[in-house]
């Protein structure tokens, strides 16, 4: 029995649930015969991968679908063996070449060239190349980068990419340029209600409008993240009802506890604890930046006007630090230290006008 | 424990030889293993002053490499003399090894561990039973295994990596001699796997021919692996497939050990990632390091006295000080504690002869050893030092450690200006006007780095987890964390990061004492009070996050998600679904990090207090290692058989600390926390 | 090395040669991008730079040529211009022997400059073509994004190029002048190339558009030349791309938006109408779409960048929302949160904007 989010995952073009207009257009592209590099763009959770299976899925049919995972390991020119996990089927290869580190130009350099002298196994598809998915191309570094556009052109002639990743503001413009760029925005709340609906009555089960509504509201549109929420609901109540509770994940309601502790008390004993509990989602593997931004937004909440653009401004600022610096817990801590010496004062100040 | 050390290296390499002659070999083994303990190293080469470096130096290495240098150098068999003439060509790691249990400086519960799971697994005879004990270097993994080996009357094989010496090959008596190993020898590292495979299957396959005159004990063995060959660090695949086919066809107990070490890939997770452990059904047995200081007094201090009795039957009693100060230089590794023990004594003693110069070449020995070995090269070498500044002790700089470091910033003293001399802020500045400072901030850290080898970094880190305690007005505490900060954005840039990390450290302190503004002028600094102060989480919480980030993405490669859903979302949604689709290893690893409970939060990061003899930095790893068995509760981490309830690592009887009020209690915490694991 | 000359010359070389190829129809219809398909094929085709051209041509009539550095932004016909000028050089068959092409992003360390150019440059030609016609009697060494090439490549180069001026000429190619060393600078004749008019750009798309029988409607056309900024290459290759996507259909305006990753005017207009307007959380929320659109950061900055520049605001206003723009914009290429860099940014622009009222 697998999740909900992969049992119902559509598999062709044809059957995608929205931005239907996309996917005829992406059907057109597959068929004009003349296949540029994609990229893929979009927040988590707004349905890339699916599409990008179902545009492969419409280039080579269900062989895509045969899924192997294999270990490579790539010699880096210092002698040094890189292992990395990869997805393959007898047409693609998916790497995240993030999991290589700092390595990753080597590794996608020797990949796609293994890739792209392979031959094509079967002629019969018709297809003269072979893809390479590449995911999270936006962690990749600058150097790698430069190295993409490089073999891009190289192997145009046996091997296509398609790039994905969350935003392009980190893919450099030759890249971009060279790629055809496919935004995936995320479903509305409409979309991802009839998506909810859908899969429950393919499950037998019976889903409230209202009920539908909420988890699509509370999963911030994050089609996985709904589907999550509603199988996690199916789990707890059923027959469901319209105002049940919705689950949330441990760690989301341990970082609004957080929130509150540090608007409850500002004092250097409570940054203290704070920093312990900063610690313990660490230790869950939560990422700092996550962290940094599901803070903001339980802080944001018992600001007010001025309050908050200035507690916007040391958010990101402080982000920005965590992203450069190796420590990620002087970061956090700076935020909510500064963020509890100024709600003090706010909160002292108004009560002073209060007294007057 | 170095006899049996070396006799256990020499039954091993009587196992070699008993591929070919069986009978001999064994003949052999058994009596290797029922001689006296006190054998003599056969590298005596007589002249003291060349037995005796080569002696600390490797067994600060590590006595196996030694072994493996024995099994090629040596005759069959080695003059088993009883006396020793000079009983300090023999290292004392090897003279006062523990013979008995309760002569192991390991926690008596691991020392249970693993006897338990030796006696179900020597005698019952379902294949291929993997253990794999972890732990620092030179607490006391092989020591357990050879001392239970011994109780349970069983034979260790072991297995240590050829030597590609060329000068013995042209030897050719040694040829003849040592048909199988010079076979090794002339191998490359390639086909050093195949020989370790060869090894470890043929050790299974012959161990079970009937033995004239063997009995009951020599039909337990047990395979003792410490060494991998270098092939299985790139490419730890192969080893992987080696354990499977043992796993198959093993009837022996196959005991792994494998040093931790603080740099986040550590070997073990290397090359036993948590997949092959599942398959494998290895089980881990992680001992904890002495870095803690409750093993200072406890079992440091009863280990150094047993050595000390022993020492001091032949030499004159070292000064209690000296002790102390090799106990917290070695940091929790006995070996390099015994060895420096060692080194210091004879450089008592023989260098009266006035071989000063040998000693010199010593420490420059010892020294040269750092950079091949930096933990315990770096410590020997430290408490080398500190023994050579002995004399000098109560001198005024010496003893500047970690502890009064930290108190020198974190208390700030400051000193009034003298008369008119005052340099005086315009008014509209006066909020940052500070009185002068006693020290230096500088002259701090970098006696700091230049004495126990920490880096500014690591300093910062110990100012940031207690600068804190220190404050007591938010916006102040707002400015430090802002300081921090800089600091580490200083020295972000890996490429700068040799030269900024000064200035980061500087602006850390300086930052640190000017934000202080309670305590800006001399005469508002009265009383602060004691503060404890404690040792750094965050080396610790980041190896963990980093080991469960892996962790995760290799154990649900198969959803092909991004690291950031996958433990966002993936894995936290999984742990309110019950969905049975996953192993062993996944469930545990989503029990553990998938929850996060609410109530469990206080007692999960325990402080550890900081001493003021301690000298701190070098005793980071052991100290997170020592936090990683503490918090995470390894075995519900890697250990999905004997995976506890979450709630059983924090029985409700134990206080829950809550910050001040508990440190008092830290030290029986503690030790409560070993026995509930 | 190696391996990049065979590369260059199995896959770019060849690939030009079937350009060539099928637009003369001989052969299978192969897809090639239109980008190479409709470069210029003589000096006398390239658009809009004037200059660079009259020069070309003195020399095309038998003057020497100097060394050249072509400067200037990108997809403004550097590379076509001197490629196209080398095949009327040469033509078809001594092109081969004669020009070395050293592409972007490769290798290209003190080693090759060295070694490589050396060698290429060292081989002396003769004046005439094997079909008798005059030639000038030097090599072409073409270096393709010369402003990414490091110093010390550079400072070699400098010796190289004096040494073989009898018989070889260099043609640099960069977008940053400043990023190329004095000595080289001064060693060649400069062109700088502006970006290509709108009426220019618009009269080539439209002759792609009928050479491809395309459909397309004017503001299609209109919002192409609009979103490439004077890039002939960009608008080529978004052309073909919304071409692409929209098979048999027209290209429009908003296709041509999408595929350009361009965010709908529509959508800054709101954010910035928000940030004057609305409350803090109106603009927490509009924010959030902007991301959950999908829509780069990046993009939105450069976007309300070029609005904020012309809204009716005080200078000193202009200038602190520009200021923090420019810390925004280098957080983002630090790999900061896109989100809260936005939502950081628009808070300094309702400040700004409120305190006038």
């Amino acid at each position: 029995m697998s999740l909900w989010v992969d049992k119902y995952r559509p598999t062709s073009l044809a059957k995608l649930d929205y931005h239907k207009d996309q996917a005829n257009q992406l059907r057109n592209l597959v068929q004009c015969g003349d296949f540029p590099h994609l990229l893929v763009y979009g927040p988590s959770g707004a349905g890339k991968k699916t599409r990008i299976m179902c545009v492969l899925r419409e280039l080579y049919g269900a062989g895509v679908e045969k899924l192997r995972i294999e270990h490579q390991s790539v010699t880096a020119p210092s002698k040094k063996k890189i292992e990395i996990n990869t997805i393959a089927s007898n047409y693609h290869l998916e790497v995240n070449p993030g999991d290589a580190g700092n390595s990753d130009r080597v590794v996608i350099q020797e990949l796609i060239k293994t890739v792209a002298q392979s031959q094509q196994i079967q002629s019969s598809t018709q297809r003269e190349f072979k893809v390479v998915l590449l995911t999270e191309v936006d962690r990749l570094t600058k150097d790698a980068q430069h190295a993409l556009r490089r073999t891009m052109e190289k192997y145009m002639a046996t091997c296509r990419l398609v790039l994905c990743c969350n935003s392009t503001s980190k893919v450099i413009a030759p890249i971009r340029s060279r790629c055809l760029a496919v935004r995936v925005p995320l479903p509305s709340v409409e979309e991802v209600c009839s998506v909810l609906t859908g899969v429950c009555r393919k499950e037998g089960l019976l889903l409230p409008p209202e009920l539908a509504k909420q988890i699509a509201e509370k999963s911030g549109r994050n089609l996985r993240r709904a589907l999550l929420m509603c199988e996690a609901c199916r789990v707890q109540q059923y027959p469901f009802s319209a105002d049940q509770d919705i689950p949330e994940t441990d760690w989301e309601v341990y970082l609004r506890e957080t929130a509150n502790a540090i608007v409850s008390q500002q004092s250097p004993q409570r940054l203290m604890e704070v920093r312990t509990r900063l610690y313990e989602l660490l230790t869950h593997c939560i990422p700092p930046e996550i962290i940094i931004k599901g803070l903001v937004t339980e802080l944001l909440g018992n600001c007010d006007g001025h309050l908050k653009a200035e507690v916007a401004q040391m958010a990101a600022y402080y982000e920005h630090r965590l992203q450069l610096g190796s420590k990620a817990i002087y970061h956090l801590e700076a935020f909510v230290a500064k963020f509890m010496a100024i709600y003090k004062k706010f909160m002292e100040d108004g009560l002073d006008n209060f007294m007057f | 424990i170095m006899s049996q050390l070396f006799l256990g290296g020499k039954a091993s390499s009587g196992k070699l030889n008993s591929w070919v002659e069986p009978s001999f070999g064994d003949l052999f083994g058994s009596s290797g293993l029922n001689s006296l303990p006190l054998a003599k190293a056969p590298l005596s080469g007589g002249n003291k002053s060349r037995a005796q470096p080569s002696g600390v130096d490797v067994g600060g290495k590590k006595p196996r490499k030694r072994k493996g240098a024995l099994q090629a150098a040596k005759p069959v068999f080695p003059p088993r003399r009883q006396d020793s003439q000079e009983p300090q060509d023999e290292p004392w790691v090897q003279v006062y090894a523990p013979q008995l249990q309760a002569e192991l400086a390991v926690h008596k519960k691991k020392v249970e561990e693993v006897e338990k799971w030796l006696r179900v697994h020597l005698d019952l005879n379902h294949g291929g039973a993997v253990l794999l004990l972890t732990g620092p270097s030179g607490c006391g993994k092989t020591a357990t295994v050879h001392v239970l080996a011994r109780d349970l009357g069983c034979q260790i094989q072991e297995w240590s990596n050829p030597v590609t010496t060329s000068e013995y090959r042209t030897d050719d008596s040694f040829r003849q001699t040592f048909d199988p190993d010079s076979r090794f020898n002339s191998f490359h590292w390639t086909s050093q796997t195949g020989a370790f495979q060869e090894f470890l299957l043929r050790a299974n396959k012959y161990d079970r021919l009937p033995m004239r005159g063997d009995g009951q004990a020599q039909d337990r063995k047990l395979i003792l692996v410490e060494d991998f060959p270098n092939q299985f660090y790139r490419q730890p695949g192969c080893l992987h497939d080696t354990l499977r086919r043992f796993a198959r066809t093993g009837r022996r107990p196959l005991v792994f050990v494998v040093s931790d070490s603080l740099s986040g890939d550590s070997s073990s997770r290397l090359l036993f990632p948590k997949e092959v452990q599942e398959e494998l059904g290895i089980r881990t047995i992680s001992s904890p390091s002495h870095g803690a200081s409750w093993y200072a007094t406890l079992s440091a201090s009863c280990e150094m006295t047993r050595c000390c009795r022993a020492v001091v039957v032949v030499f004159s009693d070292p000064e209690k000080a000296v002790l102390e100060q090799l106990c917290a230089g070695s940091s929790g590794d006995i070996r390099s504690a015994i060895n420096s023990l060692q080194f210091s004594s004879f450089a008592e003693h023989s260098l009266e002869k006035g071989a000063w110069a040998s000693k010199k070449g010593k420490s420059a020995a010892s020294a040269a050893r750092v950079p091949a070995r930096p933990k315990g090269g770096n410590r020997s070498t430290r408490s080398a030092e500190v023994l050579d500044d002995s004399p000098a002790i109560g001198g005024k700089d010496t003893s500047l450690f970690l502890f009064r470091a930290l108190g020198k910033i974190l208390y700030c003293k400051r000193e009034a200006y003298e008369g008119c001399e005052v340099p005086k802020l315009p008014s509209h500045l006066s909020v940052h006007q500070r009185d002068r400072m006693i020290v230096d901030p500088e002259v701090i850290t970098h006696k700091q780095t230049c004495r126990s080898h920490m880096s500014g970094e690591f300093f910062s880190l110990y100012l940031h987890q207690n600068y804190p305690d220190f404050f007591s007005d938010m916006d102040d505490v707002a400015r430090a964390s802002e300081y921090l900060s800089d600091a580490d954005f200083l020295t972000a840039e890996w490429s700068s990061r040799p030269t900024m990390s000064e200035y980061g450290s500087s602006v850390a302190t300086r930052g640190l004492i000017y934000s202080n503004s309670a305590r800006a002028q001399a005469t508002s600094q009265s009383h602060v009070g004691f503060k404890p102060l404690h040792k750094p989480h965050w080396l610790h919480i980041n190896k963990t996050y980093r080991e469960n980030y892996l962790a995760a993405q290799s154990l649900f490669i198969s959803f092909c998600l991004t690291p950031v859903s996958l433990m966002t979302e993936l894995v936290p949604y999984l742990a309110q679904l019950s969905n049975p689709m996953r192993n062993q290893a996944q469930i545990a690893f989503i029990q553990d990090v998938g929850h996060l409970s609410l109530r469990r939060f206080p007692g999960r990061l325990k402080l550890e207090a900081l001493g003021d003899k301690e000298p701190g930095g070098l005793d980071l790893d052991g100290e997170s290692d020592d936090a990683g068995t503490q918090t995470t509760g390894q075995g519900t981490r890697t250990l999905p058989s004997s995976s506890q309830e979450p709630g059983a690592d924090f029985p409700s009887s134990q206080p829950q600390p809550t910050t001040a009020d508990a440190l008092l209690d830290e030290e029986d915490i503690l030790i409560e926390e070993y026995d509930s694991d | 090395m190696q391996a990049f000359l065979k590369g260059s010359t199995q896959s770019v070389k060849p690939q030009r040669d079937k350009a060539a190829a099928s637009t003369s129809g001989e052969k299978k219809q192969k897809p090639v991008p239109w980008v190479e398909k409709y470069r210029p094929k003589c000096v006398n085709e390239v658009a809009f730079q004037e200059e660079v051209v009259a020069v070309l041509k003195k020399s095309l009539e038998g003057a020497d040529l100097p060394n050249l550095l072509f400067y200037g932004p990108p997809g403004t016909g550097k590379t076509s211009t001197i490629l196209a000028a080398a095949r009327e050089l040469y033509g078809p068959e001594l092109y081969r022997q004669r020009v070395l092409e050293l592409n972007a992003s490769d290798e290209r360390g003190i080693q090759v400059i060295r070694e490589k150019v050396k060698n290429f440059a060292q081989l002396t030609v003769a004046g005439t073509r094997p079909d008798g016609k005059a030639c000038p009697p030097f090599k072409i060494i073409i270096l393709d994004e010369a402003d990414s090439m490091t110093n010390p490549a550079q400072a070699a180069l400098r010796r190289t190029m004096e040494k073989e001026s009898r018989t070889t000429r260099f043609c640099l190619i960069c977008n940053y002048i400043s990023r190329i060393i004095e000595p080289l600078t001064s060693r060649c004749s400069k062109f700088r190339f502006k970006p290509l008019a709108n009426e220019v750009q618009q009269e080539r798309l439209l002759e792609i558009c009928e050479k491809e029988s395309l459909k397309y409607t004017k503001e299609g056309i209109d919002a192409l030349v609009k979103v490439s900024e004077g890039d002939l290459r960009k608008a080529i290759t978004l052309l073909q791309s919304a071409a692409r996507l929209s098979a048999e259909k027209e290209v429009t305006e908003s296709i041509v938006t999408e595929t350009a990753a361009v965010v709908p005017p529509k959508v800054i207009e709101n954010l910035l109408q928000t940030c004057y307007k609305g409350t803090f959380e109106k603009l927490e929320i509009a924010v959030k779409n902007i991301i959950d659109e999908g829509y780069a950061a990046t993009q939105v900055l450069s976007q309300l960048h070029d609005i904020i520049i012309e809204e009716r605001l005080s200078d000193k206003q202009k200038s602190a929302i520009t200021e923090k723009m420019a810390v925004v914009d280098k957080c983002l290429v630090d790999g900061a949160d896109e989100y809260l860099q936005l939502l950081g940014l628009c808070a300094v622009i309702m400040q700004q904007a409120t305190q006038s009222n």
